[in-house]
This record gives structure tokens, C-alpha cells and sequence, in this order.
């Protein structure tokens, strides 16, 4: 995809958390380590385009997508929307522009949403702290639009009711109907239904589809799940300790896949691809590293069957292994 | 999508706040501390309908130290006034003084602990280095040292919202000596509501610190303020009454603990006048104790999980 397509670029993204040290430490001025959460991340999304960002637990997804809606600093490397380095900015104000167009749907709807404030406050908190709307007429049909988009219905069903008066699926789209509400172009999901039953999950994945289709708007949705990746994505990129370590598209992630991690990740769910792709590999084994701990040379080494000499001295660059497929390993061609 | 079988009514705030009176209203102890309180602030609204206006050694109806009888029904004092309309008199000042303090002690209680729990870093740490010091000091030292402030500035005769300068000292002192308390709880409570998704979702939908504060953040303090604010006033009642007693009071308005002061003077335990010393007493006692009945019932409301077992 050309660059000028791209909505949202990361380069060389980087979210270190510094370790509080005991009080030894600072006395002695030994340097507290740093949990090396995201470390140097390259992603574009294009307008429009669904990415999938996959990884297990404490790979670091959840801080990229706080970066992106700017509830994180990152300690180095810029974010950039639409060519505009936003890495800086800073303040609800001086936000509010990219606030409009960058919206945030999270893991767990209840503790999204603030018990004390109905669905329609909800919904129309963005709509007002944006200044989207003139009166009181407008805002209460955006709101209801938004619903309605959501997959509330009717609307006004549930403006009077809190949080704790909804189903699981419902407070999900009540936080969907919030980030909509102001039409952003771009939302980051963030593991947006991991939560929710199986049979709602189809539901709400069918929202977030829609919206591409009908409003062309850009998702990136983080998950753990590479089945679902394929399923809604146009591209997968996957994390492993805080890097990427192979992006490409979703067919060829989940059908040709080159990186021994994202290989072994498919192997762990056989529903999809069991048989195409190329040699098979034994299971994962061995627990992720702490992100405070990052191995030395290829951060996946410690547990990569295929692991060599050359892996424990040196980290792999992204290499190209096709059209728009990158793997960053030693044995990629 | 047949999610929906309920017809909810529009008045969400409404139906919440029903929710919550009926749960509140189903415990034994907020009853008792309403009807209390109720009475009490009846009798303080209309005092000179009750038992006509304030008596003095001048205009006093009785003997001296008279036990009670079917004219005073609570005896009279050493100067003859009626005790029953001294009592009287005095609720209104007692409540008044309370219910303001607890007033200023929540306002800048809540505003410090929320600011310095939302804002976190230095701010944090020079507010609350501000509310230890409050938190230690002395209401008598600090009544002490602004009373000679406060009388210069209004004058011995003047008046401050219809209250005399030892009154409006004693105002302030409560309300500057239980605002830390309040701070401390409000600024815990401030730190881990700020840690909640909603906070970051709030973020997200472009809400500025001061909406996410007023909106999300206080309205989620609700429950520990009530709850303590009813303490607040129990405590502000009794540290009123031990200031009047020590001789802070003002004689031409008296409170309950002006009462107390005055019967210990004239010596109403060794006289065994205990009508004296008894009426105001009961006073404060009930006042206080149903001010906690109802914070412990807040409480309870607000935080299910705390119920005792019966
Ligand atoms: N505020 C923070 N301070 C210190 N460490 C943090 C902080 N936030 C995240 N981390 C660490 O950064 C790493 C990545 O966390 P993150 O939440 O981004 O992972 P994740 O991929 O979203 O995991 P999950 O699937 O469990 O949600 C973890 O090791 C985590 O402990
Ligand atoms: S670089 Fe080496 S250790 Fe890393 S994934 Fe490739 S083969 Fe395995
Ligand atoms: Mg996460």
C-alpha cells in the first residue's frame, strides 16, 4: 500500500517502564532496569484497512494501542496520523482534533464504562467534550444513531439505563456506540471481544465489519487469537516481547507463515490451516520471558526449536519474504 | 434484537435515586436517626413559636435552679431562665454551627484530596504535607490563634451571617480541623478510581481533566463523602460543644455547649440540679449518635458487601 494511503504510521515505536529499584539501589546508584513493554515497532495502517495485531499475553499489545489513543508516552520513535507527528501533543484541548478522528473500543466494557452515568451520558460524553454537536435536538440523534449503529435497538430503550441494567453484548456496544458516535477514521479495538460469549461474539464482530464497509474506517484489533485475525483482517502482524516479528497478509500469516513463532501459534490452534503451510514444528514450549528480561540476539531463541548460534548473538532484521511479508528471522530467504 | 424485554422509565437519575432511598430507608438505624434528626432540625427552624424568643436575666420567668414542673417543664437556671427554652434556642446554634462546618470541612476536604489524588507528583505531595498539618492541629490552638484575627477584623460587636465572632471562630476552626480527615479519604479513594478503565475511556473521548474530575471522579466519591460527612457532623457537634465548654462560646447566643458551661459554673452537679446540666447533655448525645445511625446506614447502602450478617 502506497504511503500516502496510510492513516496512522508507528516508527521505531518504544514504551520502556522504568523499574522502581529498591531503596539499595538508588543508594548505591545501581540502574533499575525497564520493562521493555513495546521495543521499536514499525506498523502502518491504511485507510480503511483492518490490521490485526496478534500476540500472547504480555507481548505488549495493550500498551501499542495506548500509544496510538495517546493514553501512553512512548519513551522513543514517533507516531504519526496522516504524515503529522502527533508523538508530542499533549492536552485535552490540543488533542481534541485527533480524539475526533482516533477512538478506542476496550477489552472490558464494564470497567469501561462508569457505573454512574447512564448509556445516553455515555454516548454523548464524546459528542460533547468533541463540541460535535450544536443542541440538545442533534446530540440526542447522533446518540441514537450510534446506538442504533451499535446494534441497540430501539435507541431509546436504553438511554436511561446504567451499565449494571445491560447484558455483557450490550455494554460492548455501548462502548462500540460510543467510539462512533463521533465517526472516527480510525479505532483501535483492543481485545474487543474476548470477554463475551461465543454466540455474541459473532454479533459484535459483524458491527465492526460493517463500519469498514459502510464508512470506510480504518481498525486496528488487537487479539490473541489468530483464527479471529484472519477472519476480520486484511493484514496480521505479530508481537512477540515487545517486537514484531513477522507482518504480512492475513491469508499468508495464517496459510504460509515464516517465522517460527507465528508458525508454532497457528500449530497451537488446528482448526485453521492445519494441513497447507510449510514444516511442521513441535508445540511451543517454555513460558514468555518477562518484558523485563528481554533475551539477548532473537527475543524468541529460548524456546525456538530451530534456534542457532547466530540467534543468541544477533537480533533479526525484518527481512522480506514476498509481497508485503515480512519476517524478522535468520532463516527467513 | 430482542436483547431488551424491560420498558425502562426515561428518568434513569430518578429511578436510581428511589432505588437507593428505599434500600436506605429499610434499615433500623437510619429510621431512628432520621426521626431524630427531623425533630431536632424542627425545633431549631422554629424556636420562638415553641417557647417563645430567647430569655435572658432580664426578661427570665422563674426562681432559681426551680426543679422541673408543669410550668418549666425543665426547670430553670440560676438566674431564673427556663432551661426548656435555652435548650431550644440553643439547637439552632448547635445545628447551624455544625451543619455549616461540615459544609466547609467537606468542600475543601473533597477539593484538596481529589485534586491531589487525580494530579498525582508534587502536587500530591505538597497538598497532603498541608492536610498533616491540619490534620494534627488542635482545634483549641488553632480556635486560640484565630480568635484575635477574627476580632479585629469584624469587631467584638459585629456579625457575620447572623452569627456573633466567637461563633463564627468556632465555624471556622471545626470546619479547618475536619477537612483533612475528609481529604485523606477522598484523596485514597481519588487514587484508585483514577486507575479505572473508565478514566482512560474518558481520555479517549476527549474529556478534560476537570470534566473527568466533577463528572467521573466525584460522583464516585458520593458514597464515601455521605457516609462521612455524617460523621463529620457528629464530630463537629461534640468539638462545639467542648470549645463552648472551655469557654469559647458566646453567652448572648448560647449553644448546647454554652449550656453545659454555664450549668458546670454555677455549680448545677453539687446543687443537684441535674435538669441543667441533663437537658442540654441528652441534646448532644442524640444529635451526634443519630448523625452516625445515619452515616453507618449510608454506608451500609452504599457498600452491600459490608453488611453485617444478622
Ligand atoms: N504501566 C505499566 N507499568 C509497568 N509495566 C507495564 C505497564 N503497563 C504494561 N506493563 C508491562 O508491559 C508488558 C506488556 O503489557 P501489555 O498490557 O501491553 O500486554 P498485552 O499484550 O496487552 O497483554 P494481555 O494479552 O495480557 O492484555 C507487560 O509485561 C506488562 O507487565
Ligand atoms: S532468528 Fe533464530 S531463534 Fe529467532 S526465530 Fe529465527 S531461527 Fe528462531
Ligand atoms: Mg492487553
Amino acid at each position: 500500500m502506497p504511503d500516502t494511503a496510510d492513516i496512522l504510521r508507528l516508527e521505531s515505536l518504544q514504551v520502556h517502564f522504568p523499574i522502581q529499584g529498591g531503596l539499595f539501589d538508588r543508594v548505591l546508584g545501581r540502574p533499575a532496569g525497564a520493562v521493555r513493554a513495546v521495543d521499536g515497532i514499525d506498523l502502518n495502517i491504511g485507510r480503511g484497512e483492518i490490521v490485526a495485531l496478534v500476540g500472547e499475553s504480555g507481548s505488549g499489545k495493550t500498551t501499542v494501542g495506548r500509544v496510538i489513543t495517546k493514553l501512553a508516552q512512548p519513551t522513543g520513535g514517533k507516531l504519526l496520523f496522516e504524515g503529522r507527528d502527533m508523538t508530542a501533543e499533549r492536552g485535552s484541548s490540543a488533542l481534541r482534533p485527533y480524539r475526533h478522528r482516533v477512538q478506542m473500543i476496550f477489552q472490558d466494557a464494564y470497567q469501561a464504562l462508569n457505573p454512574r452515568h447512564t448509556v445516553f451520558d455515555i454516548v454523548a460524553e464524546p459528542l460533547r467534550s468533541l463540541r460535535l454537536v450544536k443542541n440538545n435536538a442533534q446530540l440526542t440523534e447522533r446518540v441514537s444513531e450510534a446506538l442504533a449503529a451499535a446494534g441497540l435497538n430501539p435507541p431509546d430503550d436504553f438511554f436511561a439505563r446504567f451499565p449494571h441494567e445491560l447484558s455483557g453484548g450490550q455494554r460492548q456496544r455501548v462502548v462500540i456506540a460510543g467510539a462512533l458516535a463521533v465517526r472516527p477514521e480510525l479505532i483501535v479495538a483492543d481485545e474487543p471481544v474476548s470477554m463475551l460469549d461465543v454466540s455474541i461474539r459473532a454479533q459484535i464482530l459483524q458491527v465492526l465489519v460493517d463500519l469498514r464497509a459502510k464508512h470506510s474506517m480504518a481498525l486496528l484489533f488487537i487479539t490473541h487469537d489468530l483464527p479471529l485475525a484472519w477472519l476480520i483482517a486484511d493484514r496480521i502482524a505479530v508481537l512477540y516481547l515487545g517486537k514484531l516479528v513477522e507482518i504480512g497478509t492475513a491469508d499468508e500469516i495464517t496459510f504460509n507463515p515464516c517465522h517460527p513463532y507465528t508458525v508454532a501459534l497457528r500449530n497451537a490452534t488446528p482448526q485453521v490451516g492445519a494441513n497447507a503451510g510449510r514444516a511442521e514444528l513441535p508445540a511451543l514450549q517454555g513460558e514468555v520471558p518477562s518484558a523485563a528480561r528481554v533475551p539477548k540476539g532473537c527475543r524468541f531463541h529460548p524456546r525456538c526449536p530451530l534456534a542457532f548460534d547466530r540467534c543468541r548473538q544477533e537480533e533479526p532484521p525484518a527481512i522480506e519474504v514476498g509481497p508485503q511479508h515480512l519476517s524478522a528471522c535468520w532463516l527467513a530467504k | 434484537m430482542s436483547e431488551s424485554t424491560v420498558r425502562y422509565s426515561p428518568r434513569g437519575r430518578a429511578r436510581a435515586i428511589k432505588g437507593f432511598l428505599r434500600q436506605f430507608l429499610s434499615y433500623g438505624s437510619a429510621q431512628v436517626g432520621l426521626v431524630c434528626l427531623v425533630f431536632f432540625l424542627v425545633v431549631a427552624a422554629v424556636p420562638n413559636i415553641l417557647v417563645g424568643p430567647l430569655q435572658t436575666a432580664i426578661n427570665a420567668t422563674g426562681d432559681f435552679l426551680v426543679p422541673p414542673s408543669g410550668q418549666h417543664l425543665l426547670g430553670t437556671d440560676e438566674v431564673g431562665r427556663d432551661v426548656l427554652n435555652l435548650v431550644v434556642h440553643g439547637a439552632r446554634i448547635s445545628l447551624m454551627i455544625a451543619l455549616l462546618s461540615t459544609v466547609i470541612s467537606l468542600v475543601v476536604g473533597t477539593t484538596i484530596g481529589m485534586t491531589a489524588g487525580y494530579y498525582g507528583g508534587r502536587v500530591d505531595v505538597w497538598l497532603m504535607r498541608l492536610t498533616d498539618f491540619f490534620f494534627v492541629m488542635p482545634s483549641f490552638v488553632l480556635a486560640l490563634v484565630i480568635t484575635p484575627v477574627v476580632l479585629e477584623v469584624m469587631g467584638r460587636g459585629g456579625e457575620i451571617l447572623g452569627f456573633r465572632p466567637s461563633l463564627f471562630v468556632i465555624l471556622v476552626v471545626i470546619g479547618m480541623t475536619s477537612w483533612a480527615f475528609v481529604a485523606r479519604i477522598v484523596r485514597s479513594q481519588t487514587l484508585s478510581l483514577k486507575e479505572r478503565t473508565f478514566i482512560d475511556r474518558a481520555r479517549v473521548v476527549g474529556s478534560s481533566n476537570f470534566n473527568i474530575m466533577v463528572r467521573h471522579i466525584l460522583p464516585n466519591l458520593v458514597p464515601q463523602i455521605a457516609a462521612n460527612g455524617a460523621l463529620v457532623v457528629a464530630g463537629a457537634i461534640y468539638v462545639e460543644t467542648s470549645l463552648s465548654f472551655l469557654g469559647l462560646g458566646d453567652p448572648l447566643q448560647p449553644s448546647w455547649g454554652t449550656l453545659l458551661s454555664l450549668a458546670q459554673r454555677a455549680g448545677a452537679a453539687s446543687a443537684g440540679a441535674w435538669w441543667y446540666l441533663g437537658a442540654p447533655g441528652v441534646c448532644v448525645l442524640t444529635v451526634s449518635l443519630s448523625f452516625v445511625l445515619i452515616g453507618n446506614a449510608l454506608d451500609d447502602t452504599f457498600n452491600p458487601r459490608r453488611r453485617v450478617i444478622p
